[in-house]
C-alpha cells in the first residue's frame, strides 16, 4: 500500500492534534490480507511460554498469522520453531496442541522428524527410484527464521529482517519484568486449562480494548454493581494504600507497544502478591520498594501485534489469531507466578474466572461490544472520534512515573483516576503506537 | 461408572430415575423460559456449579484449586450474582438476551440412596442471538447430584458441565450451556 493510501487510512497529524482511523482498516478483506503479510508474517509474534516445554522433547503447536507452527525442545534442551508441515506432501505434521515425543511421524506416508526438526526417515527411500536432486535435498522441517525469548516469553518472526527481540521490545521489557520478577525464581507459567473463543470482529478491536480504561464503568457496569455488592458483604480483599493521588496513565513505546496503568488509593481488588505479608516483604526486599509498588498497580500491557498481559487481581495472557477482517480467534490463559503459595494461586484462579475468562462476568461484555463495533463500522459515518481523550496530556505528561521506572517512553499521558468510576481519565492516545507501527509495517512491506 | 455404586433397580430405582429426570428437565425449562428465580430455587445454598476447561484433546481440568475452570462456583450466592447481572439489564450480553433451547437426552441414573441421586445426561443447547442472528449449538454432557434433607424437596447440590465444543462463541453463560 502506498504512503498516500496509508495516510488516508490512518490520519496521524500530532501538530494539528488529529488522529483518526478509517473504518475500512477494520472491514476491508484486502487490507486484512496485507496486514497478514506485513504484520503477522512481518514482525515478531508472541507464540508461547518456555514453561510450556517442561522437558526434553516437549512440544506445542500454534500459529504465526495464517501459518501453523510447532515449537519443540530437542534432547539437548534447545528450543526451535518450525513450520508445522511435512516436507513430503505438506500434511499438517502434528495435529496435537501439546505433548512430549522424540519423533514426529507424518501420518500420510510416514516420513519422520526429530525434535530438532531434522528429517530422520524417508519411508522406503531405497526403493523410491529417487533422482539425485531429491537425495541431495534438505528434507528437514522449515525453520522459522527468527526465534528468541525474553524472560520465558517466546517470540518468532517469519520475516528474517527484524531487529533482535530485545530491541523490538525496548522499554516495554520493564513491564514484562514487573510480572516475571514477582516470582522468587523469575518464572511465569500458564495455569493449566486454556480458553479459546472467537468474536465476529476485527482483531484490532481487541488490540484497542486491551488499552481502553474508558469503557470500564459503562461496558462493565453490571460487574461494577456485583463488586459493590461483594464489598458490602465484606468479601473483597484490600490492597496496601498508596500515598500518591489516584491517577490513570499510559506509556507509548516504539514498535507498537503501549501500557496502561492506574494508581489507586484503595482497590476493590486485592492481589495474589499481597495476600501474605511475608511474601510481599520478600518481593520488596528483592526488587525494591518502587518496583514492588508498580507490581501492585494495575498494568495492561500490549506487545504489538498479538499479546496482552493484564495484571490486576489475577493475571491474564491474551493472544489472538486473526481469521478474517470480520473474525478473530482468541486464546486466553491465566498467568501464574512460579513459586507463589497455594492460597495465592487459588485466589488468582478464582479472580481470573470471575473477570477475565470469557464465560466470566466481564469479558463477554467486551466481546459483545466488539461485534457491535464491527457492525457499526459498516456505516460510512466519516472519521470516528475515539482517539481524542488525552490528546492534550501528551507528550511527556507522566515523566515522573517514567523516571521511577528508569524508562524513556515515546509519549506518556496521565489523568485523574477515580478507580473505575465515570470520572476517570481513560486516555486513548495509547492506541497511537499500534497504528503507527501498523502503518510502518504496511509501508515497509509494500516497499519490499 | 464406579463399581461400588449401587446399580438402580426395581421401584426405588424407577422413583429415583423419575426424580432425576424431572429435575433435569425442569431445570432446562426454567432456563429456556428465563424463570431465573425458579431456576435458582432448584439449587441448594451450598451448590457447586462447575464447567471444567480442557487441558488437551482428551483431558479436562479436575482440580479447581490448581487449574482453570470455564465456570466454577461453590455456592448458590455466586449463581445469584450471575442472575443479578442478567436482571440488571446492564450487561451488554443480555441486551438483547439470547434465546435458548436445551434439548436434553440420555438421562442415566448412576446411583441413588434415600437422600442422594446421581445422574448424567447430555444436551444440545441451541443459542440464538437476536443481536447478530447467530445460531450456535453448545454440545454438553451434564452430571447432576441431587440431595434432600428429610422430606424436603430434591435440590441440585452439584452440577458439572462438560463442554464438548470448547472453541466458544463470544458469549457463554450459565443459560447458554
Ligand atoms: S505428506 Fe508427510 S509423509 Fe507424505
Ligand atoms: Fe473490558
Amino acid at each position: 500500500m502506498d504512503v498516500e493510501r496509508l495516510n488516508t487510512l490512518v490520519e496521524d497529524r500530532p501538530e494539528d492534534d488529529i488522529f483518526a482511523v478509517n473504518s475500512a482498516v477494520f472491514t476491508d478483506e484486502a487490507i486484512f490480507a496485507a496486514e497478514m503479510a506485513a504484520i503477522f508474517e512481518g514482525t515478531w509474534i508472541y507464540v508461547g511460554l518456555d514453561s510450556q516445554l517442561p522437558e526434553p522433547h516437549s512440544f506445542f503447536t500454534t500459529y504465526i498469522g495464517r501459518q501453523p507452527v510447532i515449537v519443540m525442545k530437542d534432547g539437548d534442551g534447545q528450543v526451535g520453531c518450525f513450520l508445522n508441515t511435512c516436507r513430503h506432501r505438506g500434511t499438517l505434521l502434528c495435529p496435537y496442541k501439546h505433548g512430549c515425543q522424540k519423533i514426529h511421524v507424518c501420518r500420510y506416508h510416514g516420513w519422520s522428524y526429530n525434535t530438532g526438526g531434522e528429517n530422520v526417515f524417508v519411508t522406503a527411500e531405497a526403493t523410491g527410484q529417487y533422482a539425485a536432486s531429491f537425495t541431495e535435498a534438505d528434507h528437514d522441517l522449515v525453520k522459522v527464521p527468527r526465534f528468541e525469548s525474553y524472560r520465558g516469553l517466546l517470540f518468532a518472526s517469519l520475516n528474517a529482517d527484524v531487529p533482535s527481540l530485545s530491541e523490538h521490545l525496548g522499554d516495554a521489557k520493564v513491564f514484562i519484568d514487573l510480572v516475571v520478577d514477582q516470582s522468587p525464581v523469575g518464572k511465569i507459567e500458564y495455569v493449566p486449562g486454556e480458553t479459546t473463543y472467537t468474536f465476529n470482529g476485527n482483531w484490532k478491536l481487541q488490540f484497542e480494548n486491551g488499552l481502553d480504561f474508558y469503557h470500564f464503568s459503562s461496558t462493565h457496569s453490571s460487574y461494577v454493581d456485583i463488586l459493590a455488592e461483594r464489598a458490602k458483604r465484606g468479601t473483597i480483599g484490600v490492597l496496601p494504600s498508596e500515598d500518591e493521588p489516584e491517577a490513570q496513565g499510559s506509556f507509548n513505546f516504539h514498535r507498537g507497544h503501549a501500557v496502561n496503568w492506574s494508581i489507586l488509593s484503595q482497590s476493590i481488588f486485592s492481589r495474589p502478591l499481597c495476600l501474605e505479608q511475608d511474601a510481599l516483604d520478600a518481593v520488596r526486599a528483592r526488587v525494591g520498594a518502587t518496583r514492588a509498588k508498580w507490581m501492585l498497580r494495575q498494568r495492561n500491557l500490549t506487545i504489538y501485534p498479538n499479546l496482552q498481559i493484564i495484571d490486576i487481581n489475577s493475571a491474564q495472557i491474551r493472544t489472538w489469531r486473526p481469521l478474517s477482517a470480520h473474525k478473530t480467534e482468541m486464546t486466553s490463559h491465566c498467568l501464574g507466578i512460579v513459586g507463589e503459595s497455594a492460597a495465592a494461586r487459588r485466589f488468582r484462579i478464582r479472580g481470573y474466572e470471575d473477570f477475565f475468562n470469557p464465560p466470566g462476568l466481564a469479558s463477554s461484555d467486551d466481546n459483545a461490544m466488539y461485534e457491535l463495533c464491527q457492525a457499526g463500522y459498516a456505516a460510512e459515518a466519516g472519521p470516528r472520534q475515539g482517539y481524542a481523550r488525552g490528546m492534550a496530556s501528551r507528550p511527556g505528561a507522566a515523566q515522573k512515573q517514567a523516571d521511577e521506572l528508569n524508562i524513556s517512553p515515546v509519549e506518556s499521558a496521565i489523568g485523574v483516576g477515580k478507580a473505575f468510576g465515570a470520572k476517570a481519565f481513560g486516555g486513548e492516545t495509547n492506541f497511537f503506537p499500534g497504528y503507527r507501527e501498523w502503518k510502518r509495517l504496511l509501508q515497509k512491506e509494500s516497499a519490499r | 461408572m464406579n463399581a461400588t455404586l449401587h446399580v438402580p433397580d426395581g421401584t426405588v430405582g424407577a422413583f429415583a430415575r423419575a426424580v432425576a429426570s424431572d429435575l433435569i428437565l425442569t431445570e432446562a425449562h426454567e432456563l429456556d423460559s428465563r424463570n431465573w428465580a425458579a431456576w435458582l430455587a432448584l439449587y441448594s445454598v451450598d451448590a457447586k456449579f462447575w464447567m471444567p476447561a480442557w487441558l488437551d484433546e482428551n483431558a479436562q481440568s479436575d482440580d479447581p484449586n490448581t487449574q482453570v475452570s470455564l465456570i466454577y462456583h461453590e455456592s448458590r450466592l455466586e449463581l445469584e450474582e450471575r442472575v443479578d447481572r442478567v436482571n440488571s439489564l446492564k450487561s451488554i450480553t443480555t441486551m438483547p438476551l439470547p434465546r435458548t433451547i436445551h434439548v436434553i437426552g440420555g438421562i442415566r441414573l448412576l446411583a441413588h440412596s434415600e437422600d442422594r441421586i446421581q445422574a448424567s445426561s447430555s444436551a444440545n443447547v441451541h443459542v440464538y442471538d437476536p443481536r447478530t442472528s447467530d445460531h450456535h449449538i453448545a454440545a454438553v454432557r451434564y452430571s447432576h447430584t441431587l440431595s434432600r434433607t428429610g422430606d424436603g424437596p430434591w435440590l441440585i447440590t452439584c452440577k458439572t458441565i462438560s463442554l464438548i465444543n470448547d472453541r466458544m462463541p463470544s458469549v457463554v453463560d450459565f443459560y447458554t450451556v
